[in-house]
């Protein structure tokens, strides 16, 4: 059928453009240096042999294409090399790793999902009142903060002066929480989440409640009204969703770019994500580890995108696919 | 307060008395709808006529309390069925809603919501007024829709409203006004946004409808053909307030009013010959509806009119009998000012 049709066709393009994604990258880090000039420069003194036998064990010795195909085929059998600095599988660092980010992004985005939705009913339904101007303005403040700042503030305030919640790390180093490694870590996790979704509400309530302004006008609302229906049925059941159509493409880029957005949440907050990570591979040209991260970076955004467009569909029948 | 005549047999299934509606904008008050009045006899069709912004389709949202703010009702009564609905509490207003008063649209592409099924859309309706249940609710919609005129009524069902044309649309708009049996359905416009053969069609259902079902209407329009062939009774409207009302006969065939006369002259007419020496000879009114934000003190008609006196132009006039169910608001028709 021509949905499936349009879906593997999809897929196709979409790992033509991973591909296309690692060819660039890989040539791009090639081109900035080698991790081994970095070694030297820190440990002086290591002859030409020495240089020549690490270059072999990390594979960095070949040409760039034989080294590309190297990697490209690991990474089909799921093998995503080993990082130089860290000595360790790429793999297993990336789902350590990203777990801890998405502890973070995905309760931001679901929570900034619900208080946005929240916000824009409020705004839309009294607009020009002065609870209308007030979401706006917060709104637009919180958009225009520039999310470091955010996080610093909250750190200065809840850590520094109220000292109730840490600053940094997503785990204690002494003692947890009432010793309790759940408690401990959802502590962690306020600050980091609270950053996020203050950014994402601020963000979605804008599109939302402009969206819904505008789907309230409709003549189907009036008509639902006039066949009825109570204020809340015809706000929450036909105009929401409808409003809710322009602001999925915004949510799905919030999904997908999840991995990409971290690296300011968790330098703020010194977490251990992999948002931070990929910081830390690229000061260090750690290559295995650059590529990793990008791919799985790159993967999430293509894959949300190819989700909301068939999310699309589920929610709007005039939308088909192919 | 004006008073109108209330024919001695039966009371109106509805009357609006002195209804005013304002818009309050950055600029000052618009008054929309400025004391007007209305009356629709039970099985009746009331036709009210007017140009783009004399307030008809406010005055028919006002009844449901329906206008978009920035508009307010402001003053006025709506008895309908012995209640006034502008007094009721909101909550007993939904239970008026879509039961007892239902309302078709202008514009059937726009007043669907689109991203539900239409047998979702109207079983919604359905089961909210406890006309039916979840599982019975399907069949009574396809019967309904049956009546009005769709072939296959289960396929419709789960269509969609982009799936259907703008005519089958309105078919089930029309459908959506009547599923609770309401004794008063309100078309706005209900034939403006279509196709003339379609329009057409559209208002021999209305009429066959209105035949078989017994309900009342209220028409609101700009066409007087529609209002010719469809209404009872004829309200004339002009910048808010109510020029002339009486039996469509009358208005029809002896106008009183100078606004409906000038609006009855700018029909095009068969049997008249418009064109002489090439020239367009079909009259039509001079000058523009006035602004209400600021609106003229006196007759809103009297900067356009033939008749207008110094004393149109500074006193407005109230509504005066001038024969058996014809009213006029018009100071050269014996019409009383109203300080204004």
């Amino acid at each position: 059928m021509g949905t499936l049709r349009y879906i593997l066709r999809r897929l196709f393009f979409c790992a033509c453009l991973v591909v296309g994604v690692s060819l660039i990258l890989f040539a791009l880090i090639n081109a900035i240096g080698n991790p081994i000039e970095i070694l030297l420069a820190e440990r002086p003194g290591m002859t030409d042999e020495i240089v020549a036998e690490i270059s072999r064990y990390y594979g960095l010795d070949g040409s760039v294409t034989d080294r590309y195909l190297t990697w490209a085929g690991a990474m089909l059998q799921g093998d995503f090399g080993t990082s130089i600095i860290y000595n360790q599988p790429v793999g297993g660092m990336l789902v350590t790793f990203g777990l801890e980010t998405l502890k973070i992004q995905v309760p931001g985005i679901l929570i900034a999902l619900l208080a946005s939705v929240g916000a824009s009913v409020l705004a839309a339904t009294r607009q020009y009142s002065r609870v209308d101007f007030g979401v706006i303005s917060a709104a637009m403040l919180g958009h225009s903060l520039p999310g470091f700042f955010v996080g610093i503030l909250l750190i200065l305030v809840f850590a520094y002066w109220l000292g109730i919640l840490p600053s940094y790390g997503a785990y204690s180093t002494r003692s947890m929480l009432m010793d309790s490694e759940i408690i401990d870590g959802l502590w962690h996790m306020v600050l980091p989440v609270s950053m996020l979704a203050f950014f994402n509400t601020a963000t979605l309530t804008l599109l939302l409640r402009a969206s819904l302004v505008d789907t309230l006008r409709q003549d189907y609302i009036t008509a639902a009204r006039a066949a009825g229906l109570p204020e809340r049925r015809v706000v929450l059941g036909h105009a929401l969703r409808n409003a809710f159509i322009p602001v999925l493409t915004y949510l799905g880029i919030l999904f997908g770019l999840m991995l990409g957005t971290a690296p300011v949440t968790e330098t703020v907050f010194t977490w251990p994500g992999l948002g931070a990570l990929y910081i830390m591979a690229i000061q260090q040209l750690d290559y295995p580890l650059i590529m990793g991260t990008t791919m799985v970076i790159t993967v999430m955004l293509v894959a949300a995108t190819l989700l909301t467009d068939i999310a699309y569909v589920l929610i709007d029948p005039r939308i088909r696919l192919g | 307060m004006p008073s109108i005549p209330v024919s001695a047999s039966s009371p109106p299934l509805l009357r609006a008395e002195g209804l005013v509606v304002h818009f309050h904008t950055r600029d000052g008050v618009v008054r929309a709808v400025d004391g007007v009045d209305f009356e629709v006899g039970r099985g009746e069709t009331l036709g009210i006529v007017g140009e783009s912004g004399s307030g008809k389709t406010i005055s028919s949202l006002a009844l449901l309390r329906l206008v978009p703010p920035p508009a307010r009702i402001e003053a006025g009564r709506v008895l309908f069925e012995g209640e006034d609905l502008l007094a009721l509490p909101e909550t007993a207003m939904t239970r008026v809603r879509g039961r007892r008063i239902s309302m078709i649209f202008q514009n059937p592409a726009t007043s669907l919501n689109p991203i539900l099924s239409v047998g979702a859309q109207l079983s919604e309706i359905l089961v909210w007024h406890g006309m039916a249940t979840k599982r019975e609710a399907p069949e009574r919609i396809a019967e309904l829709l049956r009546l009005v005129g769709l072939t296959d009524p289960a396929a419709r069902l789960r269509q969609y409203p982009h799936e259907l044309s703008g005519g089958m649309r309105q078919r089930v708009g029309i459908a959506r006004a009547l599923l609770c049996d309401p004794s008063l359905v309100l078309a706005d416009e209900p034939t403006t946004a279509l196709d003339v053969t379609i329009q057409a069609q559209i208002l021999d259902l209305l009429a066959e409808l209105r035949a078989r079902l017994g309900m009342s209407m209220v028409l609101v329009t700009h066409d007087m053909g529609v209002v010719a062939r469809m209404a009872d009774r004829i309200t004339v409207m002009y910048a808010g307030r109510v020029c002339e009302s009486g039996s469509a006969r009358t208005i029809f065939h002896s106008p009183q009013h100078p606004y409906t006369r000038a609006l009855l002259d700018s029909m095009p007419r068969l049997d008249r010959s418009y064109r002489s020496g090439g020239r367009q000879l079909l009259p039509a009114i001079a000058g523009r509806p006035p602004g209400l934000l600021n609106p003229p003190a006196g007759c809103r008609f009297a900067a356009r009119c033939p008749e207008a006196t110094a004393e149109c132009r500074r006193v407005l006039p109230v509504q005066v009998a001038v024969g058996p169910d014809h009213m006029v608001a018009c100071l050269r028709r014996g019409s009383q000012g109203m300080a204004a």
